[in-house]
């Protein structure tokens, strides 16, 4: 049986203790945007589903202001 | 009275107006005996994507506590301004003051330059002191 370690996933919100996940906190919001500007499934980076939520919200917000791509095609 | 946030960009062609934009929009708050909390100048920054051929855009950060009329008022003053590419308005649960993470981000972008500007002195001295022994060292060697 082929057994290997995974390293165990963890939620940082919940680490840190975050109140309220800022839109406009980019280094944090691009760790969880693939290159091609897709959001990362809560099931890959382990966050807790409250902080998804969170996350999604201050994703396209801050997509909306440029701040962020919603592709990697915009021309 | 409830408490917004408000991000909107200019563009950049119109950045000048920035000024006087701010100051009007703050007139219609304060009139309407709201206050700005928070005021930030994130100034012109390159966009993710192009919007309406701009590539760039001046954007400002308003915290503000107004009451619905004013931000009617508000919402109409950027719709009708052409030099505003883009508003966002989010109700927030309280006054946020604090610095925002990008011009947190900025000022740190600004001091980096200045610890460079100041690291190759000492270092200059440091070569100066170090190349004597050097050649001391060589000559060592030769003799």
């Amino acid at each position: 049986m082929a057994r290997f370690f995974r390293r165990r996933k963890f939620c940082r919100f919940t680490a840190e203790g975050t109140i309220e996940i800022d839109y406009k906190d980019l280094e944090t919001l691009k760790g969880y945007v693939t290159e091609t500007g897709k959001i990362v499934p809560s099931r890959i980076t382990g966050t807790k589903a409250r902080y998804q939520r969170q996350l999604a919200t201050a994703i396209k917000r801050a997509r909306f202001i440029a701040l962020l791509p919603y592709t990697d095609n915009h021309q | 009275m409830r408490h917004y946030e408000i991000v909107f960009m200019v563009h950049p062609n119109q950045s000048e107006q920035v000024s006087s934009m701010v100051e009007r929009y703050t007139n219609v708050i304060t009139a309407a005996e709201g206050t700005v909390h928070r005021m930030e100048d994130w100034g012109r920054r390159q966009l993710a994507y192009p919007i309406n051929n701009a590539h760039k855009a001046h954007y400002i950060l308003m915290n503000i506590e107004c009451g619905q009329e004013t931000l009617d008022e508000l919402d109409n003053m950027f719709r009708y301004n052409d030099a505003v590419l883009r508003n966002m308005v989010i109700r927030r649960k309280a006054a946020i003051t604090d610095v925002s993470p990008i011009k947190a981000a900025e000022a740190r972008e600004e001091r980096r330059p200045r610890r460079e500007d100041t690291r190759p002195k000492p270092e200059a001295e440091t070569e100066e002191v170090a190349a004597p022994v050097a050649e001391e060292a060589t000559a060592a060697t030769a003799e």
